[in-house]
């Protein structure tokens, strides 16, 4: 049995799922909305890796989880390696381009600015409460607009004079969006200037500051629009460099994580887990006062794994 | 029957506190950190920009009065919070709900502070729960630095955590001075009990910023905790013992850092008193970054003036003296798993930073 690495990025709007040979090469990825149960998610890519795993005669050698579902995702599926998504981001943008200086990640929920010097992270920022600028805010304007996310994406980049949208709230760019609507605006001027709305917000409140310097790697699932990666390019006066894997780079870099971590034997629990009745429940630990509510990961009548804890107690 | 006080959270502090309300002649309400229901309340009461530890201290008294407390006692703090009108702000918000709770301060007004016209204390035994109370602080104090110490070293996680709260609770139910003084003599050694493993060399980091936040694990959500448990030794800036070293000039064992010679550290990158602890947190970030510290971590609530405004010059310290710094902030919407992601990648950038500087000297200096 040939030994493979696994990386689980599972986010607040997708699960990621990569598969790596010891050579770095990736022999699966996937990519699916969560839709509200990021267990499901992960048993549903699992179905397609365990038959490509059968017919490779592969095993898995070490797992890392990251995203927002780290936590949880590795108690139920046995991972070695649990790793926030910032770093697992950082790892695979320097795999793939060793020379970056800063990385621009933007997710469903988050946006992140990681600064590079010499290959290692030397700074970052996350976006605080605001989710202005995200994925989940073009999710709910294509929505509107009753058309897909990637019609969103070749719209915006149709235009020719886009109208400046404000950007520092998203219900008031959706009003202003709303207004330069009925003042007869064309759409494709509207969602290119809410690119550019986004990408000055981003700069504006979450790098804050901090020095962008070319290379710059836009990364992410909002990455996939093309209207963004102009703005930026626009707003910051370089190449904005889109990485190959650009949507499953957190997978990616999971992947990598689990490679370096020299697990001799990994704790993952098989690859039939998705066959298995797995569901959660919550309880209230009442041996110290800080009461957390735990959450026990259930399978079938089994419990393998708590979340929750503030004590570090499994 | 004696009536009631409640105190003001101040963490484990609170325990010491108790003591001297107690030799008051006054039963104390209170609690080491503001729990969810009392910080629901705080929230649910006051206005929505003010800062969280307002909120918390609201909460507990809103609660306090609900369980029948008839008196509060409230200090406002060193520094310009809310211009020196965070106990009136709290006074009159308790007013306009119409709780009956009587919020004291501690000003003078004529002869003593009128909580002490009050409760009317007879001098001998309010002078022995002060010095009660002050030896307290000093055990505290003890217990505070060694579970920093002993818990980023500790083969079973959590063991430290449980021998504080143990150690906290025993001190809150001793009485006299011969006592509290054997019982801190003797915290080093139950502390070493613990199994450590000595070959981890931990990462060094002080926690600088707002004194509720940096003390009440409720509002700055177990931060010492997990950084304890990740393997960073911490030195949390705000000992009370220090404190009161700093401001009263009572030296309480603690020669340096008082507020003058605080001053004149920071002084290269702010001149002025800008409220609350933010001076203080420049020159222990400077101090820190002589030591040798690998970083600092300076907790601040959202909106909170006096440590947003030295956000910038903490900035400028980090880039001059090479000591990175992770600013967070909080309120009642800050998601715990978005902190944990911050420290847990900024770990990850001060484990790495390690590693390059293997080959350089190590500065290992104490404060």
């Amino acid at each position: 049995m040939r030994r493979g690495f696994l990386g689980i990025d599972v986010g607040s709007i997708s699960t990621n799922v990569v598969f790596l040979d010891k050579d770095r090469n990736i022999l699966f990825a996937s990519y699916v909305r969560v839709s509200g149960n990021p267990i499901d998610s992960v048993k549903a890519c699992m179905k397609e890796l365990a038959r490509l795993m059968q017919d490779k005669e592969m095993e898995i050698g070490a797992l890392c989880t990251t995203g927002s579902g780290r936590e949880l995702i590795g108690a139920m599926m046995g991972a070695d390696v649990v790793k926030n998504e910032i770093s697992a981001h950082a790892r695979a943008a320097i795999e793939l381009h060793p020379d970056v200086c800063t990385i621009i990640e933007i997710g469903g929920q988050d946006s992140k600015v990681t600064i590079v010097e010499n290959g290692t992270v030397v700074d970052f920022a996350m976006n605080l409460v605001c989710a202005a600028g995200t994925g989940s805010f073009l999710d709910s304007q294509a929505r509107r607009l009753d058309i897909s996310i990637e019609e969103l994406s070749r719209r915006s980049i149709r235009s020719t004079h886009p109208t400046a949208i404000a950007g520092r709230c998203t219900v008031f760019a959706e009003s202003d969006m709303i207004n330069k609507q009925q003042m007869g605006h064309t759409q494709e001027d509207i969602l290119m200037g809410l690119c550019h709305a986004l990408a000055r917000n981003f700069i504006g409140s979450v790098a804050r500051g901090k020095p962008l310097r070319a290379p710059v790697l836009l990364q992410g699932g909002v990455s996939a629009n093309l209207g963004i990666v102009r703005a930026f390019e626009n707003a910051l006066g370089c190449e904005v460099i889109v990485p190959k894997h650009h949507m499953v780079m957190g997978a990616y870099g999971a992947a990598l994580l689990a490679m370096e971590a020299n697990v001799a034997k990994s704790r993952f629990r098989g690859a039939a887990i998705w066959t298995h009745h797995i569901h959660t429940r919550g309880v209230v630990c009442e041996d110290c006062p800080n009461n957390c509510e735990i959450i026990e990961i259930i399978d079938t009548d089994e419990v393998v794994g708590r979340t929750g804890g503030r004590c570090g107690k499994r | 029957m004696k009536e009631r006080l409640a105190i003001p959270n101040l963490g484990n502090y609170t325990v010491a506190l108790a003591a001297m309300v107690n030799g008051m002649g006054a039963e104390p309400w209170w609690s080491t950190y503001t729990n969810d229901h009392a910080m629901a309340l705080g929230i649910a009461a006051a206005p929505e920009s003010v800062c969280l530890p307002f909120k918390a201290h609201l909460g507990h008294f809103i609660e306090a009065d609900d369980a029948g407390v008839e008196n509060a006692l409230m200090v406002n703090s060193i520094g310009a919070c809310r211009l020196n009108y965070y106990r009136g702000m709290l006074e009159e918000t308790l007013k306009d709900m119409g709780r009956k709770i009587r919020i004291f301060g501690l000003g003078f007004d004529g002869f003593k502070p009128p909580v002490f016209r009050y409760f009317d204390p007879p001098l001998i035994p309010l002078l022995r729960a002060v010095y009660i109370g002050v030896e307290k602080i000093r055990a505290i104090d003890t217990i505070e630095m060694q579970t920093a110490c002993t818990r980023a070293r500790e083969i079973n996680t959590g063991e430290t955590s449980l021998l504080m709260e143990r150690c906290l609770r025993e001190l809150s139910e001793i009485h006299t001075k011969k006592e509290v003084r054997l019982f801190r003599k003797d915290l080093p050694r139950r502390f070493a009990a613990i199994g450590i493993d000595n070959k981890r060399d931990p990462l060094r980091i002080g926690l600088v910023g707002e004194v509720s936040l940096l003390r009440d694990r409720q509002l700055n959500q177990n931060l010492e905790q997990i950084l304890g448990h990740r393997g960073v030794e911490i030195k949390n800036f705000f000992l009370l013992g220090g404190e009161i070293g700093n401001n009263f000039g009572i030296t309480m064992g603690y020669k340096k850092n008082t507020a003058k010679q605080l001053a004149v550290v920071a002084k290269p990158y702010l001149g002025c008193e800008v409220g609350g602890h933010s001076r203080d947190s420049v020159a222990h970030t400077i101090n820190c970054a002589h030591a040798g510290f690998d970083a600092m971590v300076h907790v601040c609530p959202a909106g909170c003036m006096p440590e947003v405004s030295i956000r910038p010059i903490l900035r400028r310290v980090s880039e001059d003296m090479d000591i990175p710094v992770l600013h967070l902030s909080f309120d009642e919407h800050t998601c715990a798993l978005g902190m944990a992601t911050r420290v847990e990648a900024f770990l990850d950038i001060l484990w790495s930073r390690r590693r390059r500087c293997l080959g350089r000297t190590k500065r290992q200096g104490r404060i």
